[in-house]
């Protein structure tokens, strides 16, 4: 077979393909059947849908593991926030060491008064949420007086203060066996002026943590 | 304890030397215009072989004695015209011819006896009435050296018995609360402000000392644990001990008259209530029913009632109940805030610390509500007044002079004097009975 003879039967077979392949395609476009074709879209449409479901399925879950790694780290976080809130104190003279922590907030009274005021509810339920979240935790109330007064007398209602926050949050939810209470009277003061300044700072409901 | 004896034994042994005249009152206390009696001390006079510091430091105790008492105007030897200021020891006769000039009614005329190495001191004194020209009373009294101060105390006594028929009270104690800053230790001091004595030393806040009335106890709160629990123990700081530890509360001890009992604030059901214990801490009974916070309780002498704080009517004031909670009234109605009562040892008063704009007050109250007396005014925040034995002074804390501290007085209000010239910090005075 001469190198011509090649070059001609090379194009015959090209063309040969070309014309089996193009006929089909020609057919389709020419002779279009509609409810082939619907079918056909609604297929893919159905595999487009469950493709983008099945995606955004595992997206979701994905973020849902991703929400409760970090939440399980913010708990985390917080929780070494408390623990790291907390300051030991001793004192001469009182056994034991207590735990006082600045996420465990003050309440402060009126004069010659023991009712919670209504501004500071508030103080007692995050105080209280606090505590549900670390059950282990018990706390001692202390309640405190300003110097005005006999001091026995501030000692009944000392007494009385810190009960009233016992009493409180018990109704917000946190069991009693975990709240105690101690009436210091006048005798711990927080800041030692002889002002109506001073003497509001010192008439508090203090909590401190007894047991870790 | 047989040295103890000992010394008990020779301070007990009075000699009457020369026969008293007749008890006669010179001074009604009672009348509110009373006028101090002018009483002469000459120079007391030492032995041969006694250290002259001896007699002078008697006549010291015995002259401010006597001023402390309220009932004198001392007149000082120093101060007595020639040739009086003078004249030393037991004179053989006494005429008015003679201590006219000196502007006293009554001399007081003295001797001691005493060299180092002696087991006992001797006192010797005697009284006169310069205006009557008599001879009032003479005694004699021997003891250890340690014993000095009680032996003065006891002339004091005497003078102030001859005086205004009733003996005084030189020979008592005081306790009390004292610290500044964190803590407060309990103390104890003699009437005259002399000895004082810390004898708590646990860093603690120890509070409202009480005394048993046979003087040998105090009883007092102490958050040594965590827990204001009272603890006893004897005046001189030994035989410490807790006392309660009920739950809350166990504060401002009060001992009964006859001893078996204690009645305190207690916080058991979460607020604080009138109880009385046993002495030894048992048996606990709740006094007070209501919704009030009650505080401080104090027995009346006969042991049958208790007044107390209670903020019952909206704010506190004196209330007096019987023994077992019942037949409760109402005693003070003036001012809004009524608090630490103290009964009189005669039953017929009781004094307490009242509000007055602003301000604390020592006031006195006839148990029945009438004759209420304002005792202190315009002079700091006055608290917790606390009768002598007799009835004729009041303890409190003032903070006139700055810091808290603690002040004695007449109990109409004259004599108002510090009892210590410590810096302050000092409150909540118990008196004790008189003490041998």
């Amino acid at each position: 077979m001469s190198k011509k003879s090649l070059v001609v039967l090379f194009m015959i077979l090209c063309l040969g393909l070309f014309l089996v392949g193009c006929p089909k395609k020609s057919v389709v476009k020419e002779e279009p059947s509609t409810k082939q074709a619907a079918e056909a879209a609604a297929e893919r449409e159905r595999a487009a849908r469950l493709e983008a479901e099945k995606i955004a399925k595992e997206k979701e879950a994905r973020e849902k593991e991703l929400a409760r790694i970090r939440e399980e780290e913010a708990k985390k976080a917080k929780e070494k926030e408390f623990e790291r809130s907390l300051v030991g104190k001793r004192e001469a003279g009182i056994a034991g060491e207590v735990f006082e922590s600045k996420l465990l907030k003050d309440v402060h009274f009126d004069f010659d008064r023991y009712d919670i005021r209504p501004a500071d509810t508030d103080i007692l339920k995050e105080n209280a949420a606090l505590l549900m979240q670390y059950p282990k935790v018990k706390i001692q109330v202390e309640g405190h007086c300003d110097e005005r007064g006999t001091n026995e007398y501030n000692l009944a209602l000392g007494e009385r203060r810190a009960n009233s926050v016992r009493s409180y949050m018990i109704s917000l939810g946190v069991s009693s066996d975990r709240i105690s209470t101690i009436s210091y009277g006048e005798e711990r003061p927080l800041v030692s002026g002889h002002n109506e300044e001073a003497w509001a700072k010192n008439r508090r409901g203090h909590l401190v943590i007894v047991s870790k | 304890m047989v040295k103890k004896i000992f010394c008990l034994f020779w301070f007990l042994l009075v000699l009457v030397v020369l026969p008293a005249a007749e008890a006669r009152v010179y001074l009604d206390i009672n009348t509110p215009t009373f006028v101090q009696i002018p009483i002469v001390l000459s120079k007391w006079k030492g032995a041969d072989t006694t250290p002259p510091g001896l007699p002078l430091k008697i006549y010291e105790i015995l002259a401010n004695d006597l001023t402390l008492s309220g009932f004198f105007k001392v007149i000082d030897f120093n101060r007595l015209p020639n040739p009086l200021k003078g004249k030393t020891g037991i004179p053989t006769t006494v005429s008015l011819a003679e201590w006219g000039p000196s502007g006293g009614e009554i001399l007081l005329v003295g001797e001691t006896a005493w060299k180092p190495g002696d087991p006992v001191v001797k006192i010797k004194f005697h009284l006169f009435d310069l205006v009557e020209q008599k001879h009032m009373v003479g005694k004699q009294y021997e003891g250890i050296p340690q014993a000095l101060r009680k032996m003065v105390h006891r002339v004091a006594d005497e003078v102030v018995l001859q005086l205004t028929g009733e003996q005084g009270v030189h020979n008592t104690k005081i306790a009390f609360a004292n610290g500044r800053g964190e803590g407060k230790e309990i103390c104890v001091c003699d009437f005259d402000g002399a000895e004082m004595k810390q004898i708590t030393h646990n860093q603690s806040i120890n509070l409202s000392p009480a005394w048993s009335p046979d003087g040998k106890k105090i009883v007092f709160t102490s958050y040594l644990r965590r827990n204001p629990d009272l603890y006893v123990m004897d005046p001189d700081g030994q035989s410490f001990r807790r006392l309660t530890s009920y739950s809350g509360l166990n504060a401002a001890p009060a001992w009964s008259p006859d001893g078996k009992k204690i009645s305190l604030m207690m916080g058991m059901t979460g607020k604080s209530d009138i109880y009385t214990i046993d002495a030894d801490g048992n048996n606990p009974k709740r006094l007070t029913t209501g919704h009030g916070n009650e505080a401080s309780p104090t027995w009346s002498p006969d042991g049958r009632q208790i007044a107390f704080v209670s903020d019952r009517s909206g704010s506190p004031q004196i209330y007096i109940m019987g023994t077992d909670g019942s037949n409760v009234r109402r005693l003070t109605f003036e001012g809004g805030y009524n608090t630490t009562p103290s009964w009189s040892p005669k039953g017929d008063r009781i004094a307490y610390c009242g509000r007055v704009e602003g301000r604390y007050e020592i006031f006195t109250i006839g148990i029945d509500g009438t004759g209420l007396q304002r005792l202190t005014s315009n002079a700091g925040n006055n608290e917790s007044p606390y009768w002598s034995p007799d009835g004729r002074y009041l303890a409190f804390s003032s903070t006139r002079s700055g810091g808290s501290k603690i002040f004695t007085m007449n109990a109409n209000g004259l004599n108002q004097r510090p009892l210590t010239s410590a810096k302050g910090g000092e409150s909540s005075p118990a008196w004790s009975r008189r003490l041998e």
